[in-house]
């Protein structure tokens, strides 16, 4: 199936590169540092009010990475193809725009998960070895991770409609961290005194409210439309942009 | 296998392609043959369902380039300019990716991956990286690419650019072999090129088709039946261009060169006469002595400036 053929594709072609392992390390001794720090805080301070769980979501370098991965991840998505001209050879192939663009998305997304397994293994290695991670439950890690995946592939499918956009990686990553960047800041607009329905709708795009409900365990429908509906929106758009310039150009 | 009809394209406020009609028939080997930005590579995008049209139809082995875009697709093997391929692959890996892609499956994969391998003389660098292979290497990658699947139909655009003299005569003695079993339209401003391989040429010029025939009629056309002579002999110019234009079918004499006693002619002769035998009395009537008399035939060069030029 050609769709399947162009996702290994797009698979390995993240993890051909040497880079794609500095990444990998890097972020798995980020995660690492901000676990290990974390952990030996809450024990020693012997912390109950929260969990670990709850002050790692909550954490900057959480955020930061989160954030910052989408952009680097997509921003050679298609920018790349477009500089070099293999776009012309993909879409001369007998393959639909929609299978190309999933197969990007997908690829990211795998790769995606692949930068989040060293923190999944922090978690699972204390379950497993010290019984519970200090306060979490297995369904709040479950409910937290399925979050995680569903902010990745919002950031992701923004980070490929951005790279779409244009021919420079550059560009693609600044105009998808822009976007991203901003999409979250509304999570400390909530902060600003704001009330009625404008509170209603800026808490409807709080992230990291909803990183923490999720993180307590609790289900909320909203996000998880919110994130679904907004991956296929972008990856969408990346599919009319792909047959519009085919139209255009 | 092609057919085109009315075709135009227009890139924002400018039409390349000025409505255009032509068909290649199956088994036909088709030059394009054109200055830069005369339309061809726009052309061919559209036969490659790259681009869409923007007025005209276009019908690939019989699907509509548009309505069945990929249906018609799946009959064309289409090498772009410049050839852009992915240099992290090997190219191995690249073909087999590429026949996949194109619909071939399982075990032929590898069989036709083999196949185009030896036909385009890449098995010494089957294993290397395609970003460390010279020009020549990328360019016979790309044709083996365009050929993997087995396509009816070829589109090389520009497939000799960029390649030294050894290469451009491979490359071209493969094409020559490919027209066998492949309809191919090529594009190229080689001339030579399109006058050794193809069967037919189409001249393009800013949007349109200015000629479409076979190479040798297109010679004819320009020369107005051709049959033109070169004659070298020994006698000063001026005598010469008297004593030859006397001949009741000759059209025009030119004296191209004069030395040492020895005058180089051109001899244009009226519409469809064959003026050999006269020019020859004339050479024994006046005593000359003749070092060469030669036919002169229009090469594609002449009638590609002469069709080409503002």
């Amino acid at each position: 199936m050609v769709l399947w053929v162009l996702i290994q594709r797009e698979i390995k072609s993240f993890f051909i590169s040497p880079t794609a392992y500095i990444v990998l390390f890097a972020c798995a001794v980020i995660h690492g540092l901000n676990f290990a720090f974390w952990l030996e805080y809450m024990t020693s301070n012997n912390i109950k009010d929260f969990t670990l769980l709850q002050a790692t979501v909550n954490s900057f370098f959480f955020w930061f990475l989160l954030l910052i991965q989408a952009p680097v991840l997509t921003m050679r998505s298609f920018a790349e193809e477009n500089r070099s001209g293999t776009i012309e050879m993909i879409l001369t192939a007998p393959v639909r725009e929609w299978e190309v663009v999933l197969a990007k998305f997908v690829g990211a997304l795998s790769f995606f998960s692949v930068l989040w397994l060293p923190l999944a293994l922090d978690f699972l290695g204390l379950r497993l070895f010290w019984g519970h991670p200090l306060g979490s439950s297995g369904s709040m890690e479950l409910l937290s991770l399925a979050m995680l995946l569903l902010l990745g592939s919002l950031f992701l499918a923004i980070g490929i409609f951005a790279s779409c956009l244009t021919r420079s990686q550059m560009v693609a990553a600044i105009l998808s961290f822009g976007a991203i960047f901003a999409i979250f800041s509304l999570s400390f607009v909530v902060y600003l005194g704001l009330i009625g329905q404008t509170r209603d709708l800026v808490t409807y795009f709080s992230f990291l409210d909803q990183m923490d409900t999720f993180s307590r365990g609790i289900f909320d429908s909203r996000p998880l439309v919110l994130t679904l509906s907004g991956t296929i929106l972008f990856l969408f758009l990346t599919e009319r942009v792909l047959q519009w310039r085919r139209l255009r150009s | 296998m092609i057919t085109v009809e009315n075709l135009t394209k227009d890139y924002a406020g400018f039409r390349a392609v000025q409505g255009i009609s032509f068909s290649v028939q199956k088994g036909e080997i088709v030059g394009f043959l054109g200055p830069n930005g005369a339309g061809k590579t726009t052309t061919m995008r559209v036969l490659a369902g790259y681009l869409p049209p923007t007025g005209g139809r276009v019908a690939v082995a019989g699907h509509d380039i548009v309505a069945e875009s990929l249906e018609a697709r799946r009959h064309v093997g289409y090498m772009p300019e410049n050839v852009p391929l992915y240099t992290d692959l090997r190219v191995n890996e690249y073909l087999a990716y590429r026949a996949r892609l194109k619909g071939v499956k399982g075990r032929k994969v590898r069989e036709r991956v083999e196949a185009v391998n030896r036909l385009c003389h890449l098995d010494d660098v089957k294993n290397k990286m395609i970003g460390n292979l010279s020009k020549g290497y990328r360019q016979r990658v790309g044709l083996a690419d365009a050929l993997v699947h087995e396509p009816d139909l070829l589109i090389l655009d520009e497939p000799t650019i960029g390649l030294d003299p050894h290469q451009i005569r491979s490359v071209r003695d493969l094409i020559r072999s490919l027209g066998n079993r492949h309809t191919i339209l090529l594009s190229s401003h080689i001339l030579s090129e399109v006058e050794a391989v193809c069967t037919r040429v189409l001249i393009l010029h800013r949007g349109r088709i200015e000629a479409a025939d076979t190479p040798e009629n297109l010679a004819r056309l320009v020369r107005g039946g051709g049959g033109g002579v070169r004659l070298e002999v020994s006698c000063r110019s001026e005598e010469g261009q008297r004593e030859l234009a006397r001949l009741p079918d000759v059209e025009s004499v030119n004296c191209r060169a004069e030395r040492e006693g020895w005058s180089v002619f051109e001899i244009a002769p009226k519409t469809g006469k064959d003026i050999r035998d006269g020019i020859f009395s004339v050479v024994q009537q006046q005593n000359w002595r003749l070092r060469e008399m030669s036919r002169l035939r229009a090469s594609l060069e002449d009638i590609f400036v002469e069709l080409t030029q503002d």
